[in-house]
C-alpha cells in the first residue's frame, strides 16, 4: 500500500536580515503574507500547524511557541498543533512532521512555519545561545560555537584532499551572487566578488566572514495539503516524495572524520531512494551552506562528485544554471542568513516558487521537476534531507 | 577497543548522588575549600548564562570527575561489562546500557588532529579572551579525541600534529575545568 500523497501547495516568506520587529512580530508578519501568497487558503482549511523554532527560550524568553505563533497567525488549529526543535534544521523538521500527519490520514491541511529571532542587544549572549546547540556542559566551556567547528572541518578538508580558500570563495561568491535576485535575502543588495570575500576578516582560520552565515531575524511558512485537497489550492503541486534523516553523535570527541559525512550519506541514499531517483535526475538542490565549506562537502556526501572534488566542483561552475544542476538558487544560507527554524521552510518556499516558474529569470531552474532540500545541525551530527517533484507532474 | 593503558586506575562510580555530603548551608561567594572536594560551594551565577557546569554531588552524579580535575588529573568513565571507554564521562554505557561504570584517570599527552582559533562571535563570559585557540586532540594511547582550548601559543603557532598536554585549571569561582598546553 502505498502512502497517501502529499505536496506543498504554496508558501512565501517575509524580509530576512536584522530586522526591527520582536518574534511575535515576526509571526504576525509571516500569517499576514501567507494568506496573501496563498488567496484560496481559508483559516478554518487549516486543521494543523507545525512551527519549526530553534531557541526562542533563549533568543526571545519565550517558551509554549505553537500556541503563540497560532494566535499571532491567526490560525485555530483542531487536530495537532506542535513545534519541532532540531536546531538548525528545526524547520525541515516542521515540514516532515507535516507529510507524516497528512500522509498518516491525521491532517489534511497543515501549514509549517519557521520563525527565529537571532539579533539581541548583546551579541555575546546571542553567541552564548549558538553554542547551546552543541554539548553545552563540556564542549560549551572551552568556547565552542560553530564556526570554529567548521573551521576544523575546512581545516582538515584542506589538508587531506588541497582545497583552497580560492574554492570556498567560490561556493560564497555564487550563492551571494544568487542571493541578488532575491529581495528577501538578508543580503539582497550586497555585491561579495571573489577578490573582496578573500581579503574579508577572519572569524575562526580559514574561515573569513564569507565563509560564514549570518545571525538572521526572519520567518518563513507553507502550506502543505492531502493529495485530494491540492487542487483547491494551486495548479503547480509539488510533491513529497522521499525523505532521510541520519544521526550519529553529540559530543565533538565523538565525530569521527570531519571529512566524511557518513550521515548526509545515509540521508540522501535514503530520500532519494524512496524518490527512486538518483542525484543525476536532481534539476536542482538547497542544500545547508552554513559555511562554504559545508555545501563543497555536501557536493561530496549526496553522490554530486567524488570525495575531495568538491571544491573543484564548485569553481567548475556545476554547481551553476547551466552546470550539472542548481545548488542553492535562492541564495542559500550564506546569502539569505540563516533564522535557524525559518532556513528550511525558507528553502522549501523556493522548491515550491521554482516549480511555478515565480522566480526571477537570473535564478530560475530551466523547467525543474527534481528537487533535494538538505538540513544540517549542530556540528554536522545530524542531517535532514527531502526530494520533491514539481513539473507537474499528477 | 584497545586496551587501555596500564598506568590508568580504577574506581567504581559512585551510585547515588548522596555520596558525597552536600554543604549544610550553602552560602553565595563562598570559595573553594581547596583540596577535600567535601565542602566546596562556589559563587552563584544565573545558570542559564553560566557555560560551566555545576560540580558538586549535590548537583551531579559525576563530581568524582570533577574532584579529580582538583587533584590535577583528567579522568573519564569505562563500562565495567565491556570496556568501552566512554567521553563524555557518563552514568549510562550506551553500548549494553549498563550502569555499573568504573572511573579511568586519562593519559595526560596528546597530539592536535584539528584547529583553529575564536577571533570574532565569543559567547558571554569570553570576550575578552579573543583571540583563543581551539583544537581537537588525540590522546595519547587510547582512542578518544577530545575538544577543548588550547593555551600556550598563539594559534597561528600551532599545528596539526603537534603534541599538547592536558591540564586542569582554577575557572575563577572555585570550580576546575580542563584545557590543553602547547609548549612554549
Ligand atoms: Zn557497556
Amino acid at each position: 500500500m502505498s502512502a497517501r500523497g502529499v505536496a506543498l501547495v504554496g508558501g512565501t516568506t517575509i524580509p530576512w536580515g536584522v530586522r526591527s520587529a520582536t518574534w511575535p512580530e515576526l509571526a504576525q508578519e509571516i500569517g499576514a503574507a501567507l494568506f496573501r501568497a496563498v488567496p484560496e487558503l481559508r483559516t478554518e482549511d487549516v486543521d494543523s500547524l507545525f512551527l519549526g523554532a530553534a531557541e526562542p527560550e533563549r533568543f526571545a524568553f519565550q517558551s509554549h511557541v505553537a500556541p503563540l505563533a497560532a494566535e499571532q497567525m491567526g490560525l485555530r488549529p483542531t487536530r495537532i498543533l506542535q513545534r519541532t526543535e532540531l536546531a538548525c534544521a528545526s524547520g525541515q523538521s516542521a515540514i516532515r512532521s507535516a507529510y507524516a500527519a497528512i500522509a498518516a490520514g491525521l491532517s489534511d491541511v497543515a501549514v509549517a512555519v519557521g520563525i527565529e529571532k537571532m539579533n539581541l542587544p548583546s551579541m555575546a549572549e546571542a553567541n552564548t545561545a549558538m553554542g547551546c546547540a552543541l554539548d553545552r556542559p563540556w564542549d560549551g566551556p572551552h568556547g565552542a560555537t560553530a564556526p570554529p567547528f567548521f573551521a576544523m572541518v575546512a581545516q582538515r578538508h584542506m589538508l587531506e584532499y588541497g582545497t583552497t580558500e580560492e574554492q570556498m570563495a567560490a561556493v560564497s561568491e555564487k550563492n551571494h551572487r544568487f542571493a541578488n535576485t532575491n529581495p528577501h535575502a538578508h543580503f539582497h543588495e550586497k555585491k561579495f566578488p571573489r577578490d573582496k570575500l578573500l581579503r574579508l576578516p577572519m572569524v575562526a582560520p580559514p574561515l573569513r566572514l564569507g565563509d560564514c552565515s549570518s545571525m538572521t531575524d526572519g520567518a518563513a511558512a507553507v502550506v502543505l495539503a492531502g493529495e485530494e485537497f491540492v487542487r483547491r489550492y494551486t495548479d503547480t503541486p509539488v510533491w513529497v516524495r522521499g525523505t532521510g534523516q541520519y544521526s550519529d553523535f553529540h559530543n565533538l570527541a565523538n565525530a569521527g572524520s570531519l571529512t566524511d559525512w557518513v550521515g548526509l550519506k545515509h540521508a540522501s541514499r535514503e530520500a532519494l531512494g524512496r524518490a527512486k531517483i538518483a542525484p543525476k535526475d536532481l534539476d536542482f538542490a538547497e542544500v545547508h551552506d552554513c559555511f562554504t565549506i559545508s555545501e563543497i562537502i555536501e557536493y561530496e556526501s549526496i553522490g554530486l562528485c567524488p570525495p575531495g572534488e568538491g571544491g573543484k566542483f564548485a569553481t567548475d561552475g556545476r554547481a551553476e544554471i547551466g552546470g550539472d544542476l542548481v545548488v542553492n538558487p535562492r541564495g542559500g544560507l550564506l546569502g539569505c542568513g540563516h533564522p535557524l527554524g525559518a532556513t528550511g521552510i525558507g528553502q522549501a518556499v523556493e522548491v515550491y516558487q521554482q516549480c511555478a516558474h515565480r522566480v526571477p529569470a537570473e535564478r530560475q531552474v530551466p523547467d525543474p521537476e527534481w528537487a533535494l532540500v538538505h538540513n544540517l545541525s549542530g556540528s554536522a551530527n545530524v542531517h535532514s534531507v527531502m526530494v520533491y517533484q514539481g513539473g507537474g507532474t499528477a | 577497543m584497545s586496551a587501555p593503558p596500564s598506568r590508568t586506575r580504577a574506581q567504581v562510580l559512585a551510585p547515588s548522588p548522596a555520596s558525597e555530603p552536600v554543604p549544610a548551608s550553602p552560602t553565595p561567594s563562598v570559595p573553594a575549600d581547596g583540596g577535600s572536594g567535601t565542602t566546596r560551594t562556589y559563587e552563584k551565577r544565573p545558570f542559564l548564562l553560566d557555560f560551566f557546569p555545576l560540580e558538586t554531588a549535590k548537583d551531579t552524579r559525576l563530581s568524582r570527575f570533577f574532584d579529580r580535575l582538583r587533584e590535577g588529573h583528567l579522568s573519564t568513565t569505562r563500562c565495567a561489562k565491556d570496556g568501552e571507554l566512554l567521553w563524555p564521562p557518563r552514568t549510562a554505557c550506551p553500548k549494553c546500557h549498563g550502569e555499573a561504570l568504573e572511573w579511568v584517570d586519562l593519559p595526560e599527552t596528546g597530539r592536535i588532529y584539528a584547529f583553529s582559533a575564536v577571533l570574532a562571535g565569543a559567547p558571554l563570559g569570553m570576550e575578552d579572551q579573543v583571540p583563543f585557540a581551539v583544537g581537537l586532540v588525540d590522546l595519547e594511547g587510547v582512542p578518544l579525541r577530545l575538544f577543548g582550548r588550547i593555551e600556550g601559543r598563539p594559534w597561528n603557532q600551532l599545528s596539526v600534529g603537534q603534541t599538547v598536554r592536558v591540564e586542569s585549571f582554577d575557572i575563577g569561582d572555585g570550580r576546575f575545568f580542563y584545557r590543553f598546553r602547547a609548549p612554549t
